[in-house]
This record gives structure tokens, sequence and C-alpha cells, in this order.
């Protein structure tokens, strides 16, 4: 390439060459040393914080039917006595939708993106400084967050979205079943943390729900949960206490969960929860599939372990919109 | 450099940049319909193999009579200007150059085994005909794509393991090596595309010409010369990639590229021996039933050899693979890998989906629609899913290992693989069981099992099943939609 009449290469060309190469070569090889698998090696198991804020006298959870997706959530959100109570400004809020499927919204076999993206603007007008919407989704996470609408509903309501792929996972001090598994760095991270499922017809537990929904943010191993899933998710409801459970009943899946996929297995409910109460959250997201909670085994588990209670009178039912 | 050098590098440097960048685009899940398989469609070699060995050219790869029609004009400067191993091959051996002007005339001189590439070609378009396609190992575009797909990008961030990959990857990085000491050594010696490419090279309208008059016998054009097709005596037209390093090289300016009147006798053949020829053509000839009746090709039983959704039959899919990786680097999931043994000798490097690496997600359809040559058919999602109405497009079928299976063996509890089956109904269903456990004690247990008429073989089963290394639930190919012969079911499911 170079003129070739002229000299040949020089010892001090070729050693340009080589150099410049090698360099190239040594900064590629430490960017991929150092961002390869990006876990981080802690010695200590990190311990799971409490999101919860104390609100005495309040009521414990409220559902709004009838409406919107979006209005539901603000009727629901606004009878437990509004975002501002339990977002302070600048906090960093991680909403945990449940985005395990690839699946569209009508399948109902993920949370609907109208009610995250109204959470996450809630948060944001509270005053959030960062809200953090993530899961670690059952299928191929870049479908599942695109074709649930969740993606670009979130991000479209100021959140930021963080799909499996570039999460990392933490040890953390998780009790009994689960113990030894990864746990979503971002959630240690989080000021506040809202929990948002769907209600879905499960095989196992019958229903999945708010506490079922702990294991999107659980790493490799938690398909061994299974084993004893009442046990499990009794204890994932203790370990894991959210701000805020809002359960999503807009859409219903009542058969063929938590996967779906058939219409006609969909129920047009059309109602969204807010609660303190994580045992009562899915306690109402069961009766809306005629469960009587207390035959439930990991709710009747829950409420034994003082999680919370069990008895759907306490909702304050707002009535239609 | 002169202009002519400047404008042929930045050609390079944008080809080589376009397929990483397709490539990496690939790989991240990009939803857009960018030309990922546009270096394939336009490749002769692909085009022609699979005529050859199918009957039928697919579709896109007409776009490869382009590149045959470029090539009667300018000449093969496909390999000197847009080919990415080429340009990969140049970059290797200008990183170590020659030290002395003696060294550098001799390493571009044109040998005698350069002819080998020609009975390459040879071999694998009479394979062809006989009915095993194998262009793709050689096939420069996908020798690259696959050591890419499968040996850089595994070590990439958030790459995703392939094992076997190295194998891809070594072939390649063999070559670039071996171009340190001889320049572009594939592409002088070994390439199929390129032998290919000189055989209509050799009548080209634009050629390099030296002005006898001015000419000193200097051999300063053969300096740097990427072919080594000796622009000094009797040019090598079909060796010729049109580097144009002999222009500027030549102190006596008398060197020129230009539309040159047909020559006047016949353009020299390439050197090969009538014999070796013949024998190469036979040896071939023999080569595609030797590897199906030895190699254990497509008529062995293969229950582990599960093809990517919408994948022709066995001996259809053979004649059209081109290797080319682009299936495995498309897969969201990383279920698509080079097979090493699973499909037989022939099926050497061909797409297979591992289920414990990853399973097929149940509505996409992202292979088939980077395929460059068909082997792997376009679906829809509608269709792959049987929410058209007909029965879905099923890639095998999942057993239950009872032996190791939870509620089946251990008498512990697990709906894992029923939870994950996206059909609908779902393939898994329960047997309820009342069982005795070693205490003596009822135990009340889901026991799964496999509704075979329901079950598309995705494997996200077998992917998530928590029995450790070897699970408890695993895909085999019977029930594959695209063999009408390997049906489970009496009747079965109509495609």
């Amino acid at each position: 390439m170079s003129d070739p009449s002229a000299l040949m290469v020089t010892r001090r060309e070729a050693l340009l060459r080589l150099t410049s190469t090698a360099v190239a070569a040594a900064a590629v090889g430490t960017g991929i040393a150092v961002f390869h698998d990006r876990r981080t090696v802690s010695a200590s198991a990190a311990t799971i914080p409490d999101w919860r804020v104390p609100l005495p006298g309040a009521g414990s959870a409220a559902a709004a039917r009838g409406g919107e997706p979006t209005a539901n959530v603000r009727r629901a959100v606004a009878a437990m006595g509004g975002m501002d109570r339990f977002i302070r400004k600048g906090d960093t809020v991680l909403v945990k939708p449940n985005v395990g499927w690839d699946r569209l919204p009508e399948q109902a076999a993920n949370t609907d993106p109208q009610v995250v993206a109204e959470i996450v603007r809630l948060c944001r007008a509270a005053g959030a400084r960062r809200v953090v919407v993530t899961d670690i989704s059952c299928n191929d996470p870049r479908r599942c967050f695109a074709r649930s609408g969740i993606e670009a509903a979130a991000t479209a309501a100021g959140a930021e979205v963080i799909e499996a792929r570039r999460l990392r996972l933490l040890a953390a001090a998780l009790p009994g079943l689960s113990a030894g598994l990864e746990v979503i760095e971002e959630l240690l991270r989080a000021d506040r943390v809202i929990n948002v499922p769907v209600v879905k017809h499960h095989s196992l537990s019958h229903v999945t729900l708010g506490m079922k929904n702990w294991l999107g943010v659980l790493g490799k191993g938690r398909n061994r949960l299974h084993q004893d899933i009442n046990r499990a998710l009794a204890e994932l409801g203790a370990t894991f206490r959210p701000t805020l459970t809002v359960v999503d009943a807009t859409r219903v899946l009542a058969a063929n969960g938590p996967v779906g996929g058939s219409l006609a297995d969909v129920l047009p409910v059309g109602a969204v929860l807010a609660a303190t109460d994580p045992v009562l959250a899915d306690a109402w997201g069961a009766s809306l599939l005629g469960h009587k909670p207390a035959d439930l085994g990991f709710i009747a588990e829950a409420e034994r372990r003082g999680v919370g209670r069990a008895d759907v009178r306490l909702v304050k039912e707002l009535g239609m919109a | 450099m002169r202009w002519t050098i400047r404008i042929r590098v930045f050609y390079q440097a944008f080809f080589l940049v376009a397929l990483l960048w397709l490539l990496a685009r690939l790989a991240s899940g990009d939803a857009r319909d960018l030309p990922f398989s546009a270096f394939h469609h336009g490749d002769p070699l692909s085009a022609i193999g699979v005529t050859l060995g199918s009957g039928t050219l697919p579709g896109a790869l007409v776009w490869a009579a382009v590149l045959i029609a470029l090539t009667l004009l300018v000449g093969r400067a496909f390999c000197g200007w847009v080919c990415p191993l080429g340009t990969l091959q140049q970059l290797s051996s200008w990183l170590f150059s020659p030290r002395t002007r003696r060294e550098s005339l001799q390493v571009n001189r044109y040998r005698r085994w350069y002819a080998i590439k020609y009975y390459v070609l040879a071999g694998l378009l009479v394979g062809a005909l006989a009915g095993t396609l194998q262009t793709g190992l050689l096939d420069p575009l996908s020798l690259t794509a696959r050591g890419l797909a499968s040996g850089l990008w595994p070590v990439l961030p958030g790459g995703r393991p392939a094992p076997g990959g190295w194998l891809a990857a070594l072939l390649l990085l063999a070559i670039l090596v071996a171009s340190r000491w001889i320049p572009r050594v594939f592409c002088r010696g070994f390439c199929p595309l390129g032998a290919l490419l000189g055989v209509f090279g050799r009548f080209a309208v634009f050629r390099i010409h030296r002005t006898g008059d001015a000419c000193t016998s200097c051999k300063l054009c053969a300096f740097a010369c990427q072919g080594a097709d000796e622009p000094l005596g009797s040019h090598r037209v079909g060796e010729c990639m049109v580097c144009l390093n002999c222009l500027p090289g030549c102190p006596e300016e008398a060197m020129t590229y230009r539309a040159l009147p047909p020559l006047p006798v016949s353009p020299d053949r390439p050197d090969l021996s009538r014999r070796y020829l013949f024998g190469t053509v036979l040896g071939s000839l023999a080569v595609a039933p030797l590897l199906r009746a030895t190699g254990g090709g497509r008529e062995a039983a293969r229950p582990r050899l599960l093809r990517p959704p919408g994948s022709l039959g066995e001996a259809e899919f053979l004649q059209r693979c081109v290797k080319c990786s682009l299936c495995q680097q498309a897969c969201p999931t990383s279920a698509i890998h080079s097979a090493i043994g699973q499909a037989g000798v022939e099926g050497f490097w061909t797409p297979v989906v591992v289920p414990r690496r990853g399973w097929c997600e149940f509505a996409c359809t992202r292979c088939g629609e980077v395929c460059p040559t068909g082997a792997i058919g376009r679906l829809t999602p509608a269709r792959k899913t049987g929410y058209d109405g007909r029965p879905p497009v099923s890639i095998g079928t999942a057993f239950v290992d009872r032996g190791r299976c939870l509620p089946w063996a251990m008498g512990t509890p697990c709906i894992v693989c029923e939870e994950m089956c996206p059909t609908d109904p779902k393939a898994i269903w329960f047997e309820n069981a009342d069982e005795a456990g070693r205490d003596g004690a009822a135990r009340k247990l889901q026991r799964p099992r496999v509704d075979a008429a329901k079950c598309v073989g995705c494997g996200i089963c077998e992917n998530k099943c928590p029995v450790g290394e070897e699970a408890a639930i695993r895909v085999t190919s019977v029930g594959e939609t695209r063999d009408p012969l390997n049906r489970l079911l009496a009747g079965g499911l109509q495609q």
C-alpha cells in the first residue's frame, strides 16, 4: 500500500504497526475481561431491605373497577392516600411487573402495559428521581419486553426499562428454600419497590399473584422453588416487603396459565387494586378467580407467618368508575 | 497512496464494517428488516451449488447473477474490493509485511499450487450435483460469518457460549495467521468462490494492461500484487483481484487498468492437469454416497437432530444449507448451534436446536427470515404457532424421563415443564396421583404427561427443567413437521 519504490518496511514501521495492533488488541481484551459476565463476586450476601412505609391508621387495600386501566390505578392509589405518601423526592423506585412471557397484552400473560405506565407516571409526579422497570423473563427477555408493550409504555412514561440481559445479580441473604439464589442488584439498591403482578391461573399454586411475582427477581435455580411452592411463596412474601402491591386485574387469565395464549381463557374483569398488605392483595386477586383465599396453601401459610391478613372484607371497594 | 488505492481501501473497510455491523444487529435482536443475508444472496457459489444440488434456484440468490455480470465486466474485483475474508487476510499480511524487497517479490509470485482452488471448486460443485452440498465449508462468506458467529460473539460481553464454536473460529484464525507468510493464501490457493469468479474473470472487459515500450522489467509492479497474477509477464487475468497495487508501483507508468478488446487468443486456462481434474470429479461423485453410507448421513435415526422451525426435510435441507450461521446468530435464545456430530459428516456445521442451551421461542420466526437459501423456510408467527387454524409447526416431541422426573421418581412436587409450555392448550398435562411416601404418609402429586398431538418440540420444558445437567424431560425429533416419515402418531399432524 505504501509507495513501493520507496524503502521497504523499516524496523520502525514494522514496530509501529505491531505495537499499534498489540495496543488495540490489549484494549479490546481488557475491555472484554472487564465487561464479560459482569457479576460481582461479593463475599457476604446482601440483606433484603424493608421497603414498607409506616402509615398508621391507613387502610391496607383499595380496589377500583370499571374505568380505563390508568383511571383504575389512579383511583386505587389515591384511595390509599396518594403516591406522595409512599414516594419521597429523589427516590429510586423499582417497579416489578410480570413480564415473563412472549405474549401480547390481550393474552393477559403479562401485566397490562397501561397499568405499569400509570404507576411510573405517578412515581415521577411524586418526585421519584429514577423509576426502574425490570423482570427476569421466562421467555426471551427482548421479545417479552417488546411484545408485552411494557418496554414502550414504561419508557414513554419516564421509566428506565432494564431487561434481564442487562441486569446484574447479587448473592442475597434469602431464607429457607430460596437460600443461595441470586437477586437483581437494582432491587437491593432501590429506595422503594412496587410489585405489580397480574392475576393468572397457575397449575400448582392455583393462582399466581404478588408473592409468586418475586420469582422474577431471582436468578438461576428459582425453578426448584416449585417443589414446595406454598412454603416458598410464604417465605418470599416474608422476605420481600414492598412499599405497595398493585394487582392488575384488567384482564384475568383464567385457564392454561401462567402462559395462556388463547383469548377464550381471558376474562375482562377491568379492576385494579392497590395494597400495602401483600397477603390481602393476593387474597383479593385469588377471589377474582373464584377461590376462597383460606383454601390456597401459600396464602394460608403467609397469613400464619404474619406477613399479612387474607380477609378480603378489609379491601376498600371503590365501586365502578 | 494513490487515489485508486484509497478508494479500494475505502470499499474494503466499508464491506468489512457492513458485515460486522449486520452480524452485530442480528445478535442484538434488531427487529428491523435489515439486509442480513445480502452478502450471501449475491454469492454465485451458493447460487450455483444450491441449483446443482436441489434443482432449484431459491429466489434471492438471483442476485448472484449481478456479481457474475460485474466480474465479466471488471474482473475479480469482488475478491479485492468486497470480500471480508480477503480484507481480513490483507490486513494480516500488511501487519507482518516482508522486510526486504526480495522477500516481497518472492511471496507475491505465482505458484503452481494456487490452482488447487479450481480443484476445490470442481469437487464441491460435482459433489452438489451428486447430492451433497458442501460449498459452505469453504465459501469465504459462510466461513467468515461462521467464524465470527461461533468464535467471536460468544466471547463478547453478554455473549452466550457456543460449544464447538472454536472449530469454526480456528479455521478462520488459521487462514489469517497463514496470511502472514503467504498474503491472501486462502484466496490464492483454496477459495472456491474466488476460483468460480476466476472462471468468469478471465473474460473481463476491464483488465490490467502493460505498455511494453515503457516497461523496464523492474518488477516493481509485482511488489504488492494481491492476486500473485504476475502483471509483469503474461498477466493471469483470472487470478487478478483488481487491487490495482501495480499501477502506482510502476515508476515508468507503464501499467493501466482500462477496457481492452478481447484477447486475440483464448485466455490462458488455469494450470489444471486434466488427469487431476478427472480424478477430482470422480472422487467427488463417490463422496456423496460414501458420506451417506458410512458417515451416518440422513438415513440414520438421529433423535437429537432437531432442525430449526420451518426447515425443509433433511434431504432438501442438506441440498440448500450453506452453513453460514446466520440462523445461529439470529436465534434470540441461543438455541441454534453448529452441528459437530449430530447431523452426520454430511451435516457438519449445519444448524441444530440444542434445547438445553436454548429453546425455540414459540412465536419467533427469526431463523427462517435470515436464511439466505430457504433451507429454513420463512414462517409467519400465526403459521408457526398454529393460530391460523392449522396444526402448529413442530420440530420434535418431548418425552418425560420418569426415572429422573421429581414427581415421578422422587415424590417431590414440580410443575415447571407444564408452567413453561407455550401451546394452547398446554401439551403437558398432569396425572393426579396419591402416593405413599417413605414414611407411609399419603401425598398428592401432579405427574407431568405429554400430549404428543399438542407438543411442538420447542424444548422450553427441557431447558427450564430443574433437574441438573440432564433434564428429566427431553425433546427428540420424532413428530417433526418437516418429515412425514418421522411421525409418532397414526394420522399424525398434517402440515
